[in-house]
């Protein structure tokens, strides 16, 4: 596909299909149908933040309210003051977790992705065969592995299980390989005449060319380990550090009929995501639709 | 400097390697209780781990016992930790193992087998005498429930089985005045109730949780047993098996009880004034106790030829570890001793305490678990045969669910899991032996 | 949806579209060895991690499954091939509840994959329409997936609730049935898991789509009309060779993560009713972790990956380039003015 970096696809106005003049009647019929499918989005989200807002016996009355009765916080106030579910611990694992093992993606993976765009060094085609041929194994095959060589290496039940292991993907670095393969060799040609070194090359032009790859993959980590359930299950055990999702599965296994409580956990869980979506959603959703396009 | 290819890889995968098997501290936890403890604990502050699976109506109880002992004293402070017993078990075994597990743990009795051959809880004979406990203040099955191997690993805390639960307007909307003891009068009150037009079915069959147990509780009263004690074949295929469930199942076809009922859903409909009887462990009695529902409590009825019925016991123990601390265990054995001292306490989580004189007082005798501790000598527990409780959560559970879902019969459910209830015990026995 | 999808899905479009890559990798002015050095130096810190938490893993999941392996015993007899023939032939008492694990995977996938390649793309072509707001709707459909599964798990696990739930109470004012099991009993259990998948993740390929469409140049379909195309035929003339860049990419992708599925059946159903839904993944991660029995589970996860790139290379040969037809869509395209 196109090399083209900078494109945006919002910018085309037009559509594929041009419309005639009975679209306005078709028109309005795509509006209903396009609102349709939002509250169909939407209104379940809304029940959720509504039903964190009652009490335990309305949320689970059998009738169901979108506009709380008895409008009130003590299931907020229950979770974040219980001791078995700190529910703002949780939040700051998450946080941590998913900042953390963003960062280290981005450093690893540019270096290497650089590396293998643009550096000739022996032995080059055999990493990269081997890298990529990785991207076919299937998560679940290192599960059981990984679980026992974190535990030997001491990092169960702390932040660095669920940060580094999950850095070492492939993904990021055929990523962003692909997008400096993509940039004009001549910027770099000129460097090097300049008497640029590898690093400052790197650094100082490479990098700042890539902002929007490295934005794109920086949303597509944090949210990817942010919302990691599987493994955070299984290699966190005590409720302080545990990350949101598995604390979210505590908080429904100790709290099965408290709906109330789970669905303020999930607003808490969902609230910043929601937030970081709504204040970046151009990024996020075009960056998916890059990815889609160049994968 | 030029690495060449074949030292960088060489260098990086021995990086890896040495990282990946190093790893610190010693891998396999070890076992100790430490110095002995003679009258309180005299060392430095020091904060225990305490973990347990008390989620329902039983955690207030425990939570308040616990702030009873920190508030005791300054030395030690306990944390507790709870978490649901269905994912406890696995998640102390790998705590422990990771080298971060807690100090002091309940658990059930059944338990014990598999965490002792799994190296998580340490024998804790020596304990016993220096908090000052012995044989004669419990009764037989319940102390001798503790051991395994030989060794003692727990200290019984409580008893704790299943019971009927009744809702009396129901009862009485159909002219019944007391509950059920035995099969026959239960069929007739259950179809007394049908008559007299209750909005829902008066007795609900769960498929999860508690059905197993109750299942258990049948098998035993029809003569037969779940497991041999060696641990080495799965029996609850018996006929005595295939009379229980598929007494359960007929609860269905009887329409006492509805089908497919979701799982807790029999006991919240129980809450919610719905259900005239319900079975389910005595731990809800507090859960009871905070509505306003009219509520009795008995022993289950005898629906097979002899009174029996599941019972398990919460036991105290000490967790190994990678790297015992003295003064840890010396304050885990202060908490024990104090958790045993005032266990009469624990009756108001609706357990029953394990201690004998616990059970004399007259605060326990106006409790509503009083009517079931009659049935103590009735009470039967699984024997104590290792991963006993994985097998069973993987086959007979499955069996049972099945059975009562109507997906398959009784007989032929039992007979399958119990063939692959026998494969897995053997190969149980093998593993744990060597 | 995750990482891992991306990450496999990339990789078969790697494969595919390298050939495309102009192969133009520049000589570095700098000496071969200064290469060396420096490719090394760059590539270091990730090989660190790629060694110790892929390639390692790898090597020692394959160990760990020719014995008898649970890391709470001090021993772990080796046991050759026992743990793979014990699987395939029935005869190990995992046997049965792999092979369920796996039929549970085979009918999650086949139910939900098809529709979450279709619906999207209607949902896609609507929203390629002309109208104003597209971003916003755009957004909206794709809001639920930046949740995570525990999220959307706990949520719908509550409105599908039998007696509780949402969704029943406006079934029965509707006139439907007011109690249906949604997660409690077959097929029941499976219409909510995938109905639930699809809400959750729609957005996303919706998304992908949407992009793919943009970028077909609309003279294409004014030729087509003008050579008298109906909707019919402007949609597998135009449209959908339009669409093969993604295709692929969002095929595997959505296979990958439904045969994954994880999130869903854990928090909604427990694997329910008994064990109906206890999907492969699933019933390895029990099996491995939750029993200790890691050697029959890592047995059990390569046997699972043998069937995974079976399907892969499936896909992959399905929307493999062949060549003569393509070349004539991108000249086609290219002499439009359209963007490759």
């Amino acid at each position: 596909m196109s090399s083209t970096v900078t494109r945006t696809s919002t910018t085309r106005t037009s559509g594929a299909q041009a419309t005639t003049s009975r679209g306005s009647s078709r028109r309005g019929l795509l509006y209903v149908l396009l609102v349709v499918l939002t509250l169909l989005f939407i209104s379940p989200l809304i029940y959720m933040l509504s039903t964190s807002f009652k009490t335990t016996a309305d949320a689970a009355a059998t009738t169901p309210q979108w506009i709380p009765s008895d409008p009130t916080g003590q299931a907020y106030d229950a979770i974040l003051n219980t001791d078995g579910t700190p529910v703002v611990r949780w939040f700051l694992n998450s946080l941590a977790a998913a900042t953390l093992q963003t960062l280290l993606i981005l450093v690893t993976a540019a270096m290497a992705g650089y590396a293998l765009a643009r550096i000739d060094f022996r032995g080059k085609k055999i990493v990269f065969a081997v890298i990529i041929a990785t991207l076919f194994i299937p998560p679940v095959i290192l599960l059981i592995p990984n679980y026992l060589i974190v535990g030997r290496l001491g990092w169960l039940d702390s932040l660095l299980a669920v940060v580094v292991p999950g850095a070492a993907g492939a993904f990021g670095v055929f990523f962003l390989r692909q997008f400096f393969l993509g940039l004009p060799v001549e910027l770099e040609e000129a460097a090097a005449i300049d008497g640029a070194t590898r690093w400052r090359t790197f650094l100082k032009i490479i990098l700042p060319l890539s902002r929007p790859a490295l934005v794109t993959l920086a949303l597509l980590s944090f949210l990817t380990n942010w919302n990691d359930f599987l493994w955070p299950v299984y290699v966190l055990f005590s409720p302080e550090n545990q990350t949101l999702p598995a604390g979210l599965s505590t908080l429904q296994n100790a709290n099965a009929v408290r709906y109330d409580l789970l669905m303020a956990g999930a607003v808490i869980a969902s609230a910043p995501v929601l937030l970081l979506y709504l204040a970046a959603q151009r990024y996020v959703v075009e960056g998916v639709g890059r990815a889609g396009l160049k994968g | 400097m030029d690495l060449t290819r074949r030292g960088f890889l060489a260098l990086t995968a021995a990086a890896g390697a040495g990282a990946a098997l190093g790893g610190c501290g010693s891998a396999t936890p070890v076992a100790s209780t430490g110095p002995v403890l003679s009258g309180a604990y005299t060392g430095p502050p020091v904060t225990i781990q305490y973990w347990n699976g008390f989620t329902g109506g039983d955690g207030p109880a425990m939570r308040q016992l616990v702030d009873d002992f920190n508030a005791s004293q300054d030395l030690i402070t306990v944390r507790m930790n709870v978490v649901q017993w269905a994912q406890y078990y696995q998640r102390v075994i790998a705590a422990v193992h990771a080298g971060k597990g807690p100090d002091v743990g309940a658990m059930h009795v059944e338990q014990l087998a598999t965490q002792a051959a799994r190296q998580t809880i340490t024998p804790i004979e020596e304990v016993v005498t220096e908090i000052g406990l012995d044989e004669t203040q419990y009764p037989a099955d319940v102390w001798e429930a503790g051991m395994y191997n030989g060794s003692r690993y727990g200290i019984p805390f409580d008893v704790h089985s299943l019971g009927s639960y009744a809702n009396n307007a129901l009862l009485e909307r159909a002219g019944i005045t007391a509950q059920a003891t035995t099969g026959d009068e239960l069929e007739e009150q259950l179809a007394a109730m049908v008559e007299a037009g209750l909005e829902a079915p008066p007795f609900w069959m769960p498929n999860r949780w508690p059905s197993h147990l109750m299942f258990l509780s049948l098998l035993w009263q029809f003569g037969g047993e779940p497991y041999a004690e060696d641990g080495s074949a799965a029996t609850f295929d018996s006929d005595a098996g295939v009379q229980a469930l598929t007494w359960m199942a007929s609860q269905v076809d009887k329409g006492f009880s509805p089908p497919n009922v979701a799982p807790d859903s029999q006991y919240t409909a129980f809450k919610n004034n719905e259900v005239a009887y319900t079975w389910d462990g005595i731990w809800q009695i507090n859960d009871l106790q905070a509505t306003e529902l009219d509520w009795s409590l008995a022993p289950v009825p005898t629906i097979g030829t002899e009174p029996a019925v599941w019972a398990n016991s919460h036991q105290l123990v000490m967790f190994k570890s990678r790297q015992p601390d003295d003064n840890k265990l010396m304050a885990g054995k202060a908490f024990v001793q104090f958790l045993t001292e005032n266990s009469a306490a624990w009756a108001a989580a609706g357990m029953i305490p394990a201690r004998s004189d616990a059970r004399e007082t007259p605060e326990f005798r106006d409790s509503p678990q009083a009517a079931v501790a009659e049935a103590i000598p009735s009470m039967r527990f699984l024997p104590t045969v290792a991963a006993v409780g994985e097998v069973q959560a993987q086959t007979l559970e499955t069996a049972v669910g099945e059975a009562i879902l109507g997906i398959a019969d009784p007989a032929a459910a039992l007979a399958e899991q119990a063939e692959r209830a026998t494969a897995l015990m053997v190969g149980n026995l093998r593993k744990f032996e060597r | 949806m995750s990482e891992t999808g991306l990450r496999t899905a990339t990789g078969a479009g790697a494969a595919a579209g390298d050939a495309d890559q102009v192969k133009a990798e520049p000589r570095a002015p700098s000496t071969a060895g200064n290469n060396n050095r420096d490719g090394w130096l760059f590539m270091a810190p990730y090989l660190v991690l790629f060694g110790v938490f892929v390639i390692l893993p790898t090597l020692f999941g394959l160990w760990i499954s020719l014995h008898d392996y649970d890391y709470t015993l001090a021993e772990k007899p080796f046991v050759g091939l026992d743990n793979f023939t014990g699987l395939l032939s029935g005869d190990s008492p995992f046997a049965t509840p792999f092979w369920d694990g796996m039929q549970a995977t085979a009918i999650f996938t086949l139910g939900s994959v098809p529709l979450l390649l279709v619906l999207p793309l209607l949902v896609a072509m609507a929203m390629n329409l002309k109208f104003r707001g597209r971003n916003f709707f755009r957004a909206m459909y794709f809001a639920p997936y930046v949740l995570g599964v525990a999220v959307i798990a706990v949520l719908w696990r509550y409105l599908l609730d039998t007696n509780i739930g949402l969704v029943n109470h406006y079934l029965d004012l509707v006139g439907l049935s007011a109690v249906t099991p949604w997660l409690t009993q077959l097929p029941w259990a499976w219409i909510s898991l995938i109905g639930v998948t699809i809400w959750w993740t729609l957005g996303f390929n919706t998304v992908i789509y949407l992009a793919a469409l943009q970028d077909i140049s609309p003279e294409l379909y004014e030729a087509a009309k003008m050579d008298g195309a109906t909707a019919m035929q402007r949609f597998t003339n135009v449209t959908l060779p339009g669409l093969r860049p993604v295709l692929l990419f969002v095929t595997s992708v959505t296979i990958i993560a439904s045969v994954n599925m994880f999130g869903q059946a854990y928090l909604m159903t427990q694997g329910g009713p008994g064990q109906e839904t206890r999907t492969a993944i699933y019933q390895i991660a029990e099996t491995g972790l939750t029993s200790f029995n890691s050697g029959v589970a890592s047995a059990m996860s390569l046997i699972f990956s043998v069937f995974l790139s079976a399907v892969s290379l499936a896909v992959f040969f399905l929307f493999r380039e062949r060549t003569p037809n393509r070349s004539k869509q991108t000249a086609l395209t290219n002499q439009k003015g359209g963007a490759a």
